[in-house]
Parts: C-alpha cells; sequence; structure tokens
C-alpha cells in the first residue's frame, strides 16, 4: 500500500483512525484544506504501516529525545501522603521532564516533522502557547533541515521570552501575534492555507480537525504504552490510577489512550481553575465549557453566549486554552475519565504540611533564602522532597494529589505524568505574590 | 604551594630541635625526660647536618615513601592511581593534618562500598529512574554532513547525550554516588563548590531526593553570571553561600569549602564537583563517571560493532572527559582529546588553557598542572564557560597528558560561541558552552580524520543557561555576527531567514 494508493481510493477503513468520537471531533475546515487534510491522512497511515518509518522513528525517540522515560518512584512524595497509621497510596511519576527539550511536546514534534519530510514539503508552520511546542518543533526541524515559522502571542512572548530565544537559536523564525494562543494558531493556520503545496501545519494539540487529533494522539501514545510495560516489570500489574494536567490535553492523552479500555484504570485530568472556577479567569474547559466548533472540531470549549471564545487564564501558560481535545470531550461524556481543576494557588501557593522532622531543616534553610516567596504546593513540594523541578503546568496534576490521597485505599498505585521539567517557570515562581495570587 | 612550605619547616624545625634534645636531654624537667617520649631520640642521628631548606622525613615511624616505578609505554600497567593517590608525579594529598583521617576515611568506605552488589544496585536504580540514564550516544547526521569534504568523504559524529541527563549535565552522576556514600558514611550534611552552577544544581537535587541539608559555595561572579541557576539551587532547598574573596570564582568557593569542611569534618560530607582535589576525590569523582565510557562502549559495540577511534570532551576541571575516557585507556588504538578554554586567545593571558600554558605546582591538595605566575601565585582564568573557569585541572589529565595518551587542545570563547550555534542549527540541540568548546575542535579535526572514523563527543551539559550569555555577547559583536550570518547564507537552505532574523 502506497500513499498515492491511498489517496485516490479512501482510506481504508480497517487501518484508518476515527475521525469522530461521539458527536465530538470532526472535520469542520473550508474545502480549500480538505484535500490536504487528507494527504496529511494517507501519509500518516501509510507511515504507520512502514516498517523503515517506525524504525527511523523508534531510533530519533531512543537516541534523539532521549526515550524510554523512567517511571519513577517518588518515595519522598508517597511518605508524604501518608495517613498517621503510615498508609497511603504509591506514587510514581512518569518522567516527561527528561525528554530532549525538557517537556513531552518533542514525542508528536519529531514525529510530525518526520511525516513532513516524508511528504516532501520544505517548511513548517506552527503555533505555541508557553513555547514548549515552539522550541520542540523548531529542534525537530532543525534536525530535520527543513524550515520553521512559528506564531505566538505577544503576551505569551513576553512571558515566556526565554523559550523565543530557544526557538531563535534553533534558526527558526518566531511572528509575534496580537493576543495569545488561540490568535496565535488562527494565524498559523491562516499562513499555511496561503502556502499549502510546500508547507506543513505541525499541530501540538490533541484539538483540530481530524487527523490532526488522532496523529497528536499517536504519537503521544508511546507514553502510555511505556507506562504499561514499566508498571508490568516493576510491580506486576497495571495501575490503578492515572493523573495528568490538561490544556488541550495532548500528555493526558498520551497516558490514557493506552489505558481507555482497562476499565479498571481510573483516569482523572486535572485542568487549571485559574483564580477559581467562578471568577471568570480560568481555563477549566470540561468544567465550565459547552460544546461548539473551535479550530475545526466539536468539543468543549470556553464560550460566552453568543459564542464567542472566552480568554482563558492561568498560572500554567501551557494549559490557557479555550478547548480541550474532542476524545478528551468524549471520555468526560462517557464518564470513563473524571475531571478536576486546580487552581493557580494550589499549584503554586498553600499550605506546605509538615509530616515529618526533616521538613523542618528544609522549612527554615527555604524561609532563608527565599524570603518573598512562599510555600507553595505542587511546584515547591516536589522540588523539596524528590529534588524535581516540574513545570507549573504539570504543577497543577501534582497539586490534585492534595485532595486526591486521602481517599485512596493503602497501596493504590498512582502514576502522575510529569509532563515537562519547571526551569522555564522559576522567574514566574519567585515572583508569584502571596494573597494577589499575582505576578 | 603553601602545605609542601609549611612542611618543610615544620620538619626541618623538628629535626633541629631533636638534635638538641639529643645533646641535653638529662637537663629537661619532667615530665618530658627522654625515657617518656613516644620514640627514642637518644638513637636518633642525623647523617648530615641539614640545611636550612631541606625537606627530611626521617622522623616518620614508617619508611620513606618510594616513588613507585611506572613502565612508561603500558597503559595496562599503570596506577592510576598508586595506593598514595599519585598518578605518576600528580595527585597526592597536600592537605592540613585535620582533614587526613576524614580522607583515609572516606577512601576506605569508597573501596568496600564499590563492590558491594546492594550498594550497587541502589546506584543503578537511582541512575536508571531518577536521573534517566542510559544517555542515549546520537548519531549527528546533519553535523556529519557538514564536515564532509569535497568528495564526500568525513568521519562520522556521534554525541553522548549528558545533556539528557536530570539537571541537565554529567555532574549528577558524581552527585548521586557521592551522597549515597555520605548517607552510608553517616553524614549529615553535605557542602559543595560550583562554577556554573551544574554541579551546585546537581549536589542540591540530590539532596532534596535524599533529606540532607545542603550548602553551596559559589564565587560572587559566577552567581551573577548564572543566576538561573543560583535560583534552582535555592528552590531545591540548598543554601548558596557568594564567595567574595579573591576573584570570586571558582577557585575561592572550592578554597572556601574545604575551609569549612575542615571546621565540620565529622559531620559533613565535601560533594567535590571534578577530578581535582586531593585523593580519593580525583579516583572518586572519575569512578562515579566512568558509567559515560562503559555506555559508550556497549552503544558503540551495538551501534558499528566495533569501538571509537577518537574521544572528544571539554575539559575544565575535567570530571566529563575522564568519564569518557577512562574505559579506553587501555585501548591505544582510541585517540583521546581534550579541549579546554583558550579564552580571548592563548597569548592574550585571559585563558584557562592550564595544560597548555601551565606549570607544576600544587593547588587544592593535588600536584597538578596549574596557571600560575613566577611566584606560583595562581593566575586568574578566564573563559566565555563560567565551567571551564578553573586555573587547575584534575591530576590525572595533567598525568595523561604527559605519558603522551591524551591530546590537549583550545578553543576560544568565539570559537566556542561559534559551536553553539552551529550544533542548535544542525543538529536542534542547544550544548552548554562548556561542551562548544569541544564541539569547536571539531573544525580543526575532522578535516585531518580518514574517511569513516567514528568520533564520539561528550555533549556534557545542555545549553539553556547560556542562552543569555550567548546572546549578549553576539549582539555586542555585530562583526562576528555578520560574519557568522554571511557564512551561515551559504551553508544552510534557510540562511534568508536567518539574516532576516534579529538574533
Amino acid at each position: 500500500m502506497n500513499a498515492r494508493t491511498l489517496i485516490e481510493k479512501q482510506v481504508p477503513k480497517e487501518v484508518s483512525k476515527p475521525a469522530k468520537f461521539g458527536m465530538f471531533g470532526g472535520k469542520f475546515v473550508p474545502e480549500i484544506l480538505i484535500a490536504s487534510l487528507s494527504k496529511i491522512e494517507a501519509e500518516f497511515i501509510y507511515a504507520l504501516q512502514d516498517t523503515e518509518f517506525q524504525e527511523e522513528l523508534a531510533t530519533a525517540l531512543r537516541d534523539y529525545v532521549g526515550r524510554e522515560t523512567p517511571l519513577y518512584f517518588a518515595q519522598g512524595l508517597t511518605n508524604y501522603y501518608k495517613n498517621k497509621d503510615g498508609e497511603g497510596p504509591e506514587i510514581y511519576l512518569k518522567r516527561e521532564d527528561l525528554n530532549h527539550c525538557g517537556a513531552h511536546k518533542m514525542n508528536n514534534a519529531i514525529g510530525q516533522a518526520m511525516i513532513a519530510k516524508r511528504m516532501g514539503l520544505k517548511s513548517v508552520v506552527a503555533a505555541t502557547g508557553a513555547g514548549q511546542h515552539g522550541v520542540a518543533t523548531a529542534a525537530a526541524c532543525a534536525k530535520l533541515s527543513l524550515s520553521c515559522t512559528i506564531f505566538m502571542g505577544s503576551a505569551d512572548m513576553e512571558k515566556q521570552s526565554s523559550n523565543v530565544l530557544l526557538m531563535k537559536l534553533f534558526g527558526a523564525q518566531v511572528k509575534p501575534v496580537e493576543g495569545n494562543f488561540k490568535e496565535a494558531s488562527s494565524e498559523a493556520i491562516r499562513e499555511w492555507v496561503g502556502n499549502l503545496d510546500t508547507s506543513y501545519y505541525l499541530t501540538g494539540t490533541v484539538v483540530g480537525p481530524h487527523p490532526c487529533p488522532s496523529m497528536v494522539c499517536e504519537f503521544q501514545s508511546v507514553i502510555g504504552k511505556e507506562t504499561r510495560r514499566q508498571a508490568m516489570e516493576i510491580w506486576g500489574g497495571k495501575p490503578d490510577v492515572l493523573i495528568a494536567c490538561i490544556g488541550s490535553g495532548s500528555n493526558a492523552l498520551g497516558l490514557f489512550h493506552e489505558f481507555i479500555e482497562d476499565e479498571d484504570v481510573r483516569l482523572i485530568g486535572v485542568e487549571a481553575a485559574g483564580f477559581g472556577l467562578d471568577s471568570g479567569k480560568h481555563a477549566a474547559t470540561l468544567s465550565k465549557g459547552e460544546v461548539g466548533i473551535y479550530h475545526g472540531a466539536m468539543t468543549y470549549l470556553l464560550q460566552d453566549e453568543e459564542g464567542q471564545i472566552i480568554r482563558p487564564h492561568s498560572i500554567g501558560v501551557g494549559l490557557e486554552y479555550p478547548g480541550v481535545g474532542p476524545v478528551l470531550s468524549f471520555l468526560k461524556d462517557t464518564g470513563r475519565a473524571e475531571f478536576y481543576s486546580a487552581t493557580d494557588k494550589e499549584a503554586v501557593e498553600g499550605m506546605y504540611k509538615i509530616n515529618y522532622m526533616n521538613n523542618y531543616v528544609k522549612l527554615f534553610n527555604f524561609a532563608q533564602n527565599l524570603a518573598p516567596c512562599l510555600l507553595f504546593a505542587g511546584y515547591l513540594r516536589l522540588c523539596r522532597l524528590e529534588g524535581i523541578i516540574p513545570a507549573l503546568e504539570a504543577s497543577h496534576a501534582l497539586a490534585y494529589l492534595e485532595k486526591l490521597c486521602p481517599t485512596l485505599p493503602n497501596g493504590t498505585k498512582v502514576i502522575v505524568n510529569c509532563s515537562g521539567r519547571g526551569d522555564k517557570d522559576a522567574a514566574t515562581v519567585c515572583n508569584y505574590k502571596w494573597g494577589t495570587g499575582s505576578n | 604551594m603553601a602545605a609542601t612550605t609549611a612542611a618543610s619547616i615544620t620538619t626541618a624545625a623538628a629535626t633541629t630541635a631533636a638534635t638538641k634534645l639529643q645533646s641535653s636531654s638529662s637537663s629537661l624537667l619532667k615530665p618530658y625526660s627522654s625515657s617518656q617520649l613516644p620514640f627514642k631520640f637518644t638513637k636518633f642521628t642525623t647523617s648530615r647536618a641539614p640545611s636550612r631548606f631541606a625537606i627530611s622525613c626521617t622522623l616518620a615511624t614508617e619508611a620513606a615513601v618510594e616513588m613507585e616505578e611506572v613502565a612508561d609505554s603500558d597503559p595496562s600497567q599503570w596506577k592510576r592511581p598508586d595506593s598514595f593517590g599519585r598518578f605518576g608525579k600528580f595527585g597526592g594529598k597536600y592537605v592540613p593534618e585535620t582533614l587526613m583521617y576524614a580522607l583515609t576515611e572516606l577512601e576506605s568506605a569508597f573501596h568496600s562500598l564499590k563492590d558491594d552488589p546492594e550498594f550497587k544496585k541502589e546506584l543503578d536504580g537511582i541512575l536508571k529512574d531518577y536521573v534517566g540514564r542510559e544517555s542515549p550516544l546520537y548519531f549527528a547526521e546533519r553535523l556529519t554532513e557538514h564536515y564532509k569534504r569535497p568528495n564526500g568523504e568525513g568521519p562520522h559524529i556521534y554525541l553522548k547525550r549528558e545533556d539528557l541527563n536530570h539537571t541537565g549535565a554529567h555532574k549528577i552522576n558524581n552527585a548521586v554516588g557521592q551522597v549515597l556514600l555520605a548517607k552510608r558514611l553517616g553524614k549529615q550534611r553535605i557542602i559543595a563548590e560550583t562554577g556554573a552552577g551544574q554541579h551546585g544544581v546537581a549536589t542540591a537535587t540530590v539532596c532534596a531526593r535524599f533529606g540532607l541539608p545542603c550548602v553551596v559555595y559559589m564565587g560572587a561572579q559566577d552567581m551573577e553570571r548564572q543566576a538561573l541557576n543560583v535560583f534552582r539551587m535555592r528552590l531545591l532547598g540548598a543554601e548558596v553561600r557568594g564567595v567574595h574573596s579573591g576573584t570570586a570564582t571558582l577557585k575561592d568557593a572550592t578554597s572556601e569549602a574545604i575551609r569549612d569542611w575542615v571546621t565540620n569534618v565529622e559531620t559533613t560530607h565535601y560533594i567535590l564537583g571534578s577530578v581535582a582535589g586531593p585523593h580519593p576525590f580525583p579516583m572518586m569523582v572519575r569512578e562515579f563517571h566512568r558509567v559515560i565510557g562503559v555506555e559508550t562502549r556497549k552503544q558503540a559495540l551495538e551501534k558499528w560493532g566495533g569501538k571509537p577511534d577518537v574521544l572528544v570532551a571539554c575539559v575544565g576541571g575535567g570530571s566529563n572527559a575522564m568519564g569518557l575516557f577512562d574505559e579506553f585507556i587501555k585501548d591505544e588504538d582510541v585517540r583521546l582529546i581534550g579541549v579546554e578554554a583558550a579564552g580571548l586567545g592563548i597569548d592574550s593571558g585571559k585563558h584557562a588553557a592550564t595544560l597548555t600554558k601551565g606549570e607544576v605546582g600544587v593547588l587544592h591538595g593535588a600536584m597538578s598542572y596549574l596557571l600560575q605566575d613566577e611566584d606560583g601565585q595562581i593566575i586568574e582564568p578566564h573563559s566565555i564557560s563560567a565551567g571551564l573557569d578553573y586555573p587547575g585541572v584534575g591530576p590525572e589529565h595533567s598525568f595523561l597528558k604527559d605519558k603522551g595518551r591524551a591530546e590537549y587542545y583550545n578553543v576560544t570563547d568565539e570559537e566556542a560561541l561559534h559551536a553553539f550555534k552551529r550544533l542548535s542549527r544542525l543538529e536542534g540541540i542547544i550544548p552548554a558552552l562548556e561542551t562548544s568548546h569541544a564541539l569547536a575542535y571539531l573544525e580543526k579535526l575532522c578535516p585531518t580524520l580518514p574517511a569513516g572514523t567514528k568520533v564520539v563527543l561528550n555533549c556534557s551539559g545542555r545549553g539553556d543557561k547560556d542562552v543569555q550569555t550567548a546572546i549578549k555577547y553576539l549582539q555586542r559583536n555585530n562583526r562576528l555576527m555578520l560574519s557568522w550570518l554571511w557564512k551561515s547564507y551559504f551553508v544552510f537552505p534557510e540562511g534568508k531567514a536567518l539574516l532576516l532574523s534579529k538574533v
């Protein structure tokens, strides 16, 4: 089977990926894009069947990205969540922060860049919010000698200036767009539409017209596949609970996808509640959104009564997305997955509960060194207990452990997707002000 | 230098005192009569009158220390180190008396734990799940293309991806090993020195992981250059103490850390960051880093069924280089190349090329090459990269240089910056400025290598911490930027876009 055959005929049902998930998903795009999307879908399906491509991808994931990432038993965190009887769940971290470029985004960027190269395209266009997807795309394009243009909201460019520098160092052109991620992605799609024959739109999220959600999900699903194998090796079973933060949902889907059919595995997504779910300044799409069409797909999204998109807010810039992947919308509606949210405060700030003596030492050291900043929950807890600096996005998932762990029976195996490292967030954490909850 | 002079004065004075004692033992008041002295002075004789500057250790109860004969040409016969911690004449233990016990205790603990299967299992588990080993051996396709000659021939370049480790450098391999050792020894406090901050971050990280309080000494000048690393250390719970003495850089931080250790030696373990310092540190740090070379051998065998032909690594103190080289020292067909920092130029006086321009002396407890003036005072080194800004070098490197087993070259700040950008643009990997020195040397090396030579370069750290420094230097030096952009227009397909970018 080759791509030409697939383009000329319909992609056979037995190998194609579903375009719709219940009522969610689909291909709500202008007619000019339909042909390009079909070409991409055909190339994608063909690549999945091609052993040479799979080998090349596996080599790139192993030697360039640094997979497989460890499933790390977080002793400090586990001890912290033990109750007074010494019982509690066992907490493991899937270390996506150890990937090249420091986040799970690279799994998808390298896969899609390789597809673009196969298609003979010379340039790549992408949009980025936090900058992680932009950095990963720019790096992958440098490696594969593709020219790269990244669109980024000007507000985001200021907050994440270090990521902008990284993209430029990789040789990408970074174009500012008035607004934030949603404006940037619209602009990127416009640019793509203008150059359909030579450029490839590299999506970083599981939102978008078919086949984008399926492609991103497929490339990110390596996370879940490795997790299954590692769980079997470490404790001879499956995980009981999987937790991940949700912006658009790529890291969550990457972890969950493998286990969707395993009904005994609980899937928990944690969104950003920003200043609070009732404040109007949050990004908790699955809690507060309504169904609509956005970026080519039907899904939950944050919209007002007139159907206009509400600008989201979160201290974790990567979670600031008004929509969410259609698969996740479907998982919510069917009740297969549970979705909660954590505020900026909970992710960054909170009471630092001390259960054992040696933390007092760290408490005093910390107070001396970081007087203006205060004791934080998800973010700082992982720094102090495990020596791992998580991204603020991943800190939302870690913050939810506060509410979850007291409810879990002894010995429950919990895996949290540590989706990125937090060096990029150091300045934000430093400037965070107690009480006002602002930067 | 100070230690040896002190030793000579003490021994000369003691000799004189002993001679006096011999002639007037009966006039000594009790309880100091000769019969109560720990050894028999009356039997003491000197063969000749000692001069003012002689070093004579004849008061020692043990036999005089002999320099062991080292078979010159056969690396498998070399003792690295010998029982006194020396690599040939380099190395040793030039430290105040208070530290001797701690060093001996450390050495014996290390030797007993090194082969302990439980210790090894624990260490391997942490290296795998926490640090993220094994790090890949990555074939740098575009870099290899870049170095192909017009006839299409050239070496194959592989990068050992130590930049993918947790905390972003090779430093954590050693930090993890040493903190496990410290816990076994029952130490309650950890101290460390740091230049670039990477070792400080690695130490703070492992201390957070293992629940030990941590103090990191850092030169005030370095703290400014590497503010991100300072903040990371504080986030992880370490106390970062700025050192303002001397030139406020790595060597002063090391001196301060040693001072702290001398004061608190019973409760404190000093995690030295490089293969410098008194024995057993050079050996211990090398042993914890040698996993780099061991993995490389295995991966080379898997990838091309052979050994690497050339190993290239940057050299500051020398830990990443030793980690890669150690496994291959006995393989004489493997070329070992270390690249130091030539700063503003090897003749400018502002560089850190110890093995090229230094002379033998004692610094921080070990005899090695170091950058010193005619009075034996340390010359302040300079490099754009804080991690290579060290006026000394590990004694084992000095040994390998003298034996001719390894070759040492140097590259300037400017060449390193070019290499920094080159790897970013060609492979989508941002190397640390330290690593960029090794990468820069490829420019001179590759044209001399036959087709298909397997070159493995230790990509010892990632460069996110250096982006601000690199941009600052590049923007300041417009001529540099324009000439780079001019070259890149012709080299890279996306040259036009680069010219238009503001970097």
